[in-house]
């Protein structure tokens, strides 16, 4: 079947590797996180607000001892707030900053299934068109003839642009 | 010798260097001779036990250059040499020599290269240029081992003798251990040519008590080998050496290291003086004096007893002119010095800083862990269970201060590092600066005291270079020529605070407003208040010198002290009298890990405030709030107390508005905190008070490195996360917005 779905591809692509993606829904759409950054998947719960900050920052939980912010994604991308449900997952995310690794939580409305995806199935981010910031975006792919996001991780979570956009809702104070 | 062990070796070496600076500086200051002298035997012993240790590890590099130096030192001992400022400089610049050597041979390179063998070959030259020699025999520099314990090689101590002398007492098991005396005798003979052998038998118990197994026979040998070493020697006895007692005494000895000998040997009833006659180590001149007097010399044992020998020894050892009343004098101070040394490494233990980081942490663990406990054991309502788990809580509290306490550190060590840098500077710029300390005692935790420590360096530099004024102006504005520059240290209110004040010219406002404005940092026509005026210097680029030095003026250093402070949490202050001189306040916390706090609901939310910094909590009802319900004061007993409702700080944007909050006031009476920081108080308005909560600190991480007004997190016991609020910023912020409806409203009633 692979064979198939390549076969109009070149022979550099059919040595491609296969990477693994978690899939997931927000908002209706599906999304895609390569699995290499991801910790771990808990339920939602126990989340404290932290005062002063802007909406897409949930708050902070206790994982295990530590405190781990938690993003709410779909307030990063089109600025409504996650409606909670039973099916409301916080994934826990490893991303690196300054050679340091943070682990950030985003929540999510529904985590589906890991997938095989061969990176030649990858095709580059829609300049135009897409809900969300492009930058967020590091490819689309077609699965089962779904469009499915896959998102440039780093670029959402990116560490200095969260504190940052802090600062700035602190000095309109 | 492995790396560990040279790890040992260099943290010794650190703080033995250390020591040294510290005695060094105080050598500037002494007037009094005999004082001189004592922190002149100070430094002697330092450096000593330094290439001491040095040799142990073959680092010939570090024991050439001590050497040298020792060599100076032991001139103004004699006091052939006399200790002035320049001295006193070269040594200073020879430590610092040393530190880089022991860095250097941490590193594991063997050898010295570029810039550091330049040093090497000047300093060399120019300690020499005091001794006034070519550089030193190499046969001088002959093993030197065992720190302090061991012999100084000066010829000036150093007895006739050119053999290598060893007293051997073999330990009850050597036969049965397969160990024949005889061997080693004869084996010695291979090193080198012996040249005298006394067996030495008054351990030979009766005959009825003889067991035939057992050795009882002791030797002193003298051996010529002129070109062996110490070590090679130890070799020999590398076998028996565990019960066996040995001593090997190079060539040329001090005498001391006789004595010391003598006095370890185990023949209670043996005749020192006989001793020194049957092992041949002294010279005939030496040992016709010693037998001379052997008959006093034995009463003196018998009347003084054990103890007195040595005295006794050296007494004899003057009376007869062999060695000078000093150096005996130096080599009684000297035993009784290596005593207390003894004692005091006996108290400390050297900790692995990260063990003790992981023990803390464990320790935040386990409060975390008992605060859970307790609140299920509350929820169990068992009274066996509560008043167990109270007494679990109280040792937790214990342990938990135990362990902090182990990361705390006084303050004083990092203070006299400053009188170098004091020294200095005082030289560069050509003033005359007194350094003075206080509240060196005052403890705070070891991460904020490494890290305090460039800060502090900043701003002792400014206050020399920019505060103090030079002694002509001084002269003219009728001060006294010689600046005063203070460091001080003390607890306040869970914090502490380290003060850096100079008697100089003190913080021009005008001229701060003026570079300000040529700077662009304020608008003109701005009313600014002096303490924001003083808080301008530490912008960044910004400098009032009119000229740069190279020790300041360049305008990087204070933004610098600032950030440096500010990410430990801390605050700086200024205070300034024009021409009377200016104070910089360092506000820290005490600790980087676990507080007290003080737990309080607002809203859904639970905060804790640092309890340290918690004053009084009262009930704000309507008399206290006076006239009219809006205004941000109460009177609190007679003081004004502004407030404010940390609802309408923390919640401004949340969901859950208003509504929620009303109903909330109808049901509780809203109780304020009074917290106090850096002398100002404030009030907090609260939904509900819920205790003591002893607080891990868990860092929020870098997304919130930008939110002001809460410092932390924290674990509940129900797991659940708290925020801690940053007291220090919320009492500005208080104070701020009070002023500005002071200033709106124009009255307080």
């Amino acid at each position: 079947m692979q064979q198939v779905e390549n076969s109009n591809k070149s022979d550099e692509e059919h040595s491609d590797d296969v990477e693994q993606y978690l899939t997931f829904m927000l908002g209706g759409k599906v999304y895609g996180l390569e699995i290499l950054n991801i910790k771990e998947i808990i339920e939602y719960g126990e989340v404290t607000d932290v005062p002063m900050m802007p909406g897409f920052i949930s708050g902070v939980i206790n994982l295990r001892g530590s405190v781990v912010p938690v993003i709410d994604l779909s307030q990063r991308f089109s600025g409504k707030p996650t409606e909670h449900t039973k099916r409301t997952s916080i994934i826990i995310i490893e991303v690196t900053n300054d050679d340091l690794i943070i682990e950030v939580g985003v929540t999510v409305d529904i985590v589906n299934e890991v997938l095989d995806i061969h990176s030649g199935e990858i095709e580059p981010a829609p300049s135009l068109g897409s809900q969300i910031q492009t930058n967020f975006i590091r490819g689309m792919a077609k699965v089962d003839g779904k469009l499915l996001i896959l998102l440039d991780i780093e670029n959402v979570l990116t560490v200095d642009e969260l504190s940052q956009v802090g600062s700035v809702q602190i000095a309109e104070k | 010798m492995s790396d560990d062990s040279l790890q040992i070796f260099a943290e010794e070496a650190e703080d033995l260097l250390g020591v040294a600076e510290q005695a060094l500086l105080n050598l500037d200051n002494l007037d009094n001779e005999a004082e001189t002298l004592e922190g002149v035997n100070d430094l002697f012993r330092t450096f000593h036990t330094i290439k001491g240790a040095a040799g142990l590890f073959g680092l010939d590099t570090i024991v050439d250059f001590t050497h040298i130096v020792e060599s100076v030192l032991g001139n103004v001992r004699e006091g052939t040499l006399s200790v002035d400022e320049d001295l006193v400089s070269l040594f200073l610049l020879s430590r610092d020599h040393l530190e880089k050597l022991v860095s250097n041979a941490l590193g594991g390179a063997d050898s010295i290269t570029g810039e550091l063998k330049q040093t090497d070959s000047q300093l060399i030259g120019k300690l020499n240029h005091y001794l006034g020699i070519s550089p030193p025999d190499e046969n001088e520099l002959a093993p030197a081992t065992e720190g302090t314990a061991q012999a100084t090689k000066e010829n000036i101590d150093g007895v006739v003798n050119e053999n290598w002398h060893i007293s051997l007492r073999f330990g009850p098991d050597a036969l049965r251990n397969g160990m024949d005396p005889a061997s080693f005798i004869s084996y010695l003979n291979k090193i080198g040519e012996l040249k005298s052998v006394s067996l030495i038998d008054d351990a030979i118990p009766s005959w009825s008590e003889f067991d035939p197994e057992s050795c009882y026979l002791g030797f002193e040998i003298q051996l010529i080998a002129p070109n062996t070493n110490k070590d090679e020697l130890e070799e020999v006895f590398e076998f028996v050496k565990d019960d066996c007692k040995i001593s090997i005494l190079p060539p040329h000895s001090h005498i001391n290291d006789y004595i010391k000998m003598i006095e370890e040997l185990p023949e209670e009833d043996m005749r020192i003086g006989d001793i020194l006659v049957a092992c041949g180590a002294l010279t005939n001149l030496e040992k016709d004096n010693m037998l001379n007097t052997q008959d006093d010399f034995r009463d003196g044992i018998t009347a003084g007893g054990q103890d007195f020998k040595v005295p006794q020894l050296g007494k004899i050892a003057v009376e007869e002119k062999v060695v000078q009343q000093e150096i005996v004098d130096a080599a009684i101070k000297k035993q009784s010095n290596i005593k207390q040394q003894r004692v005091s490494t006996q108290q400390t233990i050297r900790v692995n800083a990260l063990k003790l980081e992981s023990l803390v942490n464990l320790v935040g663990e386990l409060v975390i862990g008992s605060a859970n406990s307790e609140l299920n054991a509350r929820r169990l309502a068992d009274a066996d269970l509560n008043e167990a788990m109270e007494n679990l809580l109280r040792l937790v509290e214990e342990v938990r201060d135990t362990a902090l306490g182990l990361r705390m550190v006084q303050i004083g060590e990092t203070f006299n590092r400053y009188k170098r840098v004091v020294r200095e500077v005082s030289r560069d710029t050509g003033k005359d600066i007194e350094l003075h300390i206080s509240g060196a005692e005052t403890e705070l935790d070891k991460t904020l005291i490494e890290r305090i420590g460039d800060p502090l360096m900043h701003l002792v530099r400014n206050a020399i270079d920019h505060g103090i004024e030079p002694p002509k102006i001084r002269a003219e504005k009728g001060k006294p020529a010689k600046g005063l520059v203070r460091l001080d240290a003390f607890h306040d209110s869970g914090s502490i605070v380290i003060q850096i004040s100079d008697d100089g010219g003190g913080l021009s406002k005008e001229k701060i407003l003026n570079k300000a404005l040529e700077k662009g940092l304020v608008q003109e026509g701005l009313q600014l208040s002096d303490q924001e005026i003083y808080r301008l210097i530490f912008e960044a680029g910004f400098s009032t010198a009119d000229k740069v030095s190279n020790l300041s003026g360049r305008g990087v250093g204070m933004d610098v002290v600032r950030k440096n402070i500010e990410s430990l949490r801390g605050q700086v202050e200024i205070e300034s009298e024009e021409g009377k001189g200016s104070t910089i306040s360092i506000r820290l916390p005490l600790t980087l890990a676990i507080i007290d706090g003080f737990q309080v609901r607002v809203g859904d939310a639970q905060y804790i405030l640092p309890l340290d910094m918690v004053d009084e909590c009262i009930e704000l009802n309507e008399s206290l709030r006076g006239g009219d319900g809006n205004s941000n004061y109460i009177n609190l007993r007679g003081e004004i107390l502004p407030f404010m409702h940390l609802s309408d700080v923390f919640k401004a944007e949340s969901k859950t508005e208003t509504s929620a909050k009303d109903e909330a006031d109808e049901k509780h009476r809203d109780n304020i905190v009074v917290v106090q920081f850096a002398g100002k108080k404030a009030g907090f308005v609260v939904d509900e008070l819920l205790g003591e909560h002893q607080t891990v600190i868990k860092p929020l991480g870098k997304i919130f490195q930008n939110l002001k007004g809460i410092s932390g997190a924290t674990i509940l016991g129900s797991g659940e996360v708290a925020m801690i609020v940053d007291i220090p910023e919320m009492v500005k912020r208080v104070i701020n917005s009070g002023q500005k409806q002071f200033v709106s409203s124009n009255s307080i009633h």
